[in-house]
């Protein structure tokens, strides 16, 4: 019975928003401004989804923000595993120190490095482009990812490699057929935590990118704007269509995330 | 050449390999640090003349300075042990032996995962004077005959704000501590039971101590994240009413993206590093003390 209630009170702690926010995209405008207020929607519709799409450019912003998220996870995986397999693998001197570097970038406030990156930016004329976020991203992820392979690669027995390169592998070769497949799971988790922060970022996507043809979900939505009021019904159905995809990722490799995070954070 | 590449040295591996991440290290984080810096002491929008403190005495004379930094500590000082204790809850309720772990294990990753823009979006919702559930739920329990205008008046601006951010920061720390859960072994309850302990002084004697490392993590990221804060005041009310609920993150990209002003955008920022730099090292000396 009381863990009946524990595990009640969790789920209820961490559904209760997007469910209240179902709701809300459920309902029509006229139920919404009753008073008192209903909860459970009278009459369930769909109109204010199809609004979302149709009063603002929701499917372009859905667009940015899978192919911002989708080429920043890429490039921190790439630029990660690079780093990890050397701090991991090669004699390194000052391996400790290197990681540390890397590591303690994420120390850095993101929001006073905005100014010189929004300029640097402008230079290059790079504003309300991919790239201008993308870059930052990786940087973004690069402790965490960093953190992640390296355990993975130490996981992996050196034997293995060696053996590779006994049997007339090049280093190279030993790398790309033995290593990288064996690390696929530390990638995968590396991959989502990366994913999820570079859909999540929210400063950057609004200093940047402020043209809307390349904003970014989190961006588009939250500048949303109605004719007289803020349109919550259809804010609402848009803000469920943005949650949907990564609820549904972090529903299926929960147990990767997890691991994914405390490694990340116990090690940090 | 070819076959260098193919089968390069221990050293030249090493230097490919790290080259990568420290050049988007040295573009994104080491020359912007310089650059701030730079546009801090010279009038980078006007003629590029060299003012140098001008800026920071400005900025100390600044009111709208102190009342951003009031206001991130403020919400620093409530939000970090808020989410703490929250997040210990939560990790406690969560540690419990369930048949199925799945659904407490992703209502813990659901707020985690959901933008803190949109929880900043989802929560104004929640706080709204007219049709929110918040004052719904007030209202019926009788507490209040007049609904509360909460993101319109400072005061309750500032404690729907800081609600919000407990709520969204409070799963990672429970997603951090419950690792650290995990971890301490059965063994200990069992003689803690054995001698007589209450569960009360098996949760200070035992828990507390056992979860200290967890803790100090999730502590340091938890502050330097809350330093930080502007998606959720800046969804929630764009920092009003007034400036009420106004950030330092909020004014540096205020003065540097809608007014354009760099020089004075890149002082703030600089003041604001220091800010975390001291606070992170006040922490780290705290461990240490605590360590030794």
């Amino acid at each position: 019975m009381l863990r009946w209630v524990a595990a009640g009170m969790v789920v209820v702690n961490g559904f209760f928003p997007a469910v209240w926010i179902l709701f809300t995209s459920l309902k029509s405008e006229a139920e919404l401004v009753q008073k008192p207020i209903t909860w459970w929607p009278a009459k369930p519709m769909l109109d204010n989804y199809v609004r979302a799409f149709t009063d603002q450019p929701l499917l372009t912003y859905l667009k940015n923000s899978l192919l911002i998220a989708c080429g920043a996870t890429v490039l921190s995986l790439v630029v990660a595993a690079f780093a990890a397999y050397a701090i991991a693998r090669l004699n390194l001197k000052r391996r400790q120190l290197i990681l540390t570097c890397i590591v303690a970038s994420s120390m850095f406030p993101l929001v006073t490095l905005l100014v010189p990156i929004f300029e640097t930016m402008r230079t290059l004329g790079w504003l309300n482009t991919y790239i201008a976020l993308i870059l930052p991203y990786v940087v973004l992820n690069l402790p965490v990812c960093t953190l992640v392979l390296v355990s993975f690669f130490q996981s992996i027995p050196r034997d293995l490699e060696n053996a590779a390169m006994i049997d007339g592998c090049t280093r190279m070769g030993a790398l790309w057929q033995v290593v990288v497949p064996l690390a696929a799971p530390g990638v995968f988790t590396a991959g989502i935590l990366a994913f999820v922060n570079s859909w999540d970022e929210f400063l950057l996507a609004l200093s940047l990118n402020s043209s809307p043809a390349v904003r970014t979900l989190p961006v588009g939505i939250a500048l949303y704007q109605g004719e007289f009021t803020f349109p919550w019904p259809i804010i609402s159905a848009a803000l469920i269509v943005a949650i949907v995809p990564v609820a549904i990722l972090i529903a299926l490799f929960q147990e990767r995330v997890v691991g994914g995070l405390t490694q990340g954070g116990l090690k940090g | 050449m070819l076959s260098k590449l193919r089968d390069p040295s221990e050293k030249t591996l090493a230097v490919m390999l790290l080259a990568p991440a420290f050049l988007l290290l040295l573009m994104i984080v080491v020359y912007p640090i310089g650059k701030l810096i730079y546009n801090s002491l010279y009038a980078v929008d006007k003629n590029g003349a060299f003012l140098g403190l001008q800026n920071y005495l400005d900025v100390l004379q600044d009111p709208l300075f102190w009342n951003a930094t009031k206001n991130t500590l403020l919400i620093t000082v409530i939000t970090v042990p808020g989410a703490l204790i929250a997040g210990l809850a939560l990790a406690m309720l969560a540690n419990l032996p369930f048949k199925r772990k799945w659904p407490v294990r992703l209502s813990l990753l659901l707020p985690w995962a959901l933008p803190l823009s949109f929880a900043g979006l989802i929560f104004a919702w929640f706080f709204h004077t007219e049709y929110g559930v918040v004052n719904d739920v007030i209202s019926r329990l009788g507490l209040q005959s007049e609904p509360t205008s909460w993101l319109l008046k400072p005061n309750w601006a500032f404690a729907a704000i800081c609600l919000t951010v407990i709520w969204k920061t409070s799963s990672f720390m429970a997603l951090i501590l419950l690792a650290g859960l995990q971890m301490i072994p059965k063994s200990l309850y069992e003689a803690a039971e054995v001698d007589g302990a209450s569960r009360w002084q098996q949760f200070w004697q035992i828990t507390i101590p056992m979860l200290m490392p967890s803790i100090v993590v999730a502590l340091i990221f938890r502050t330097i994240t809350a330093l930080q804060t502007f998606d959720i005041p800046y969804t929630m009310t764009r920092g009003g009413p007034g400036e009420a609920t106004e950030t330092l993150a909020m004014l540096i990209h205020k003065y540097t993206i809608d007014y354009s002003d760099i020089s004075f955008g890149s002082t703030l920022a600089v003041f604001m590093f220091v800010i975390s730099l001291f606070v992170t090292g006040f922490y780290l000396k705290q461990i240490g003390k605590n360590a030794a």
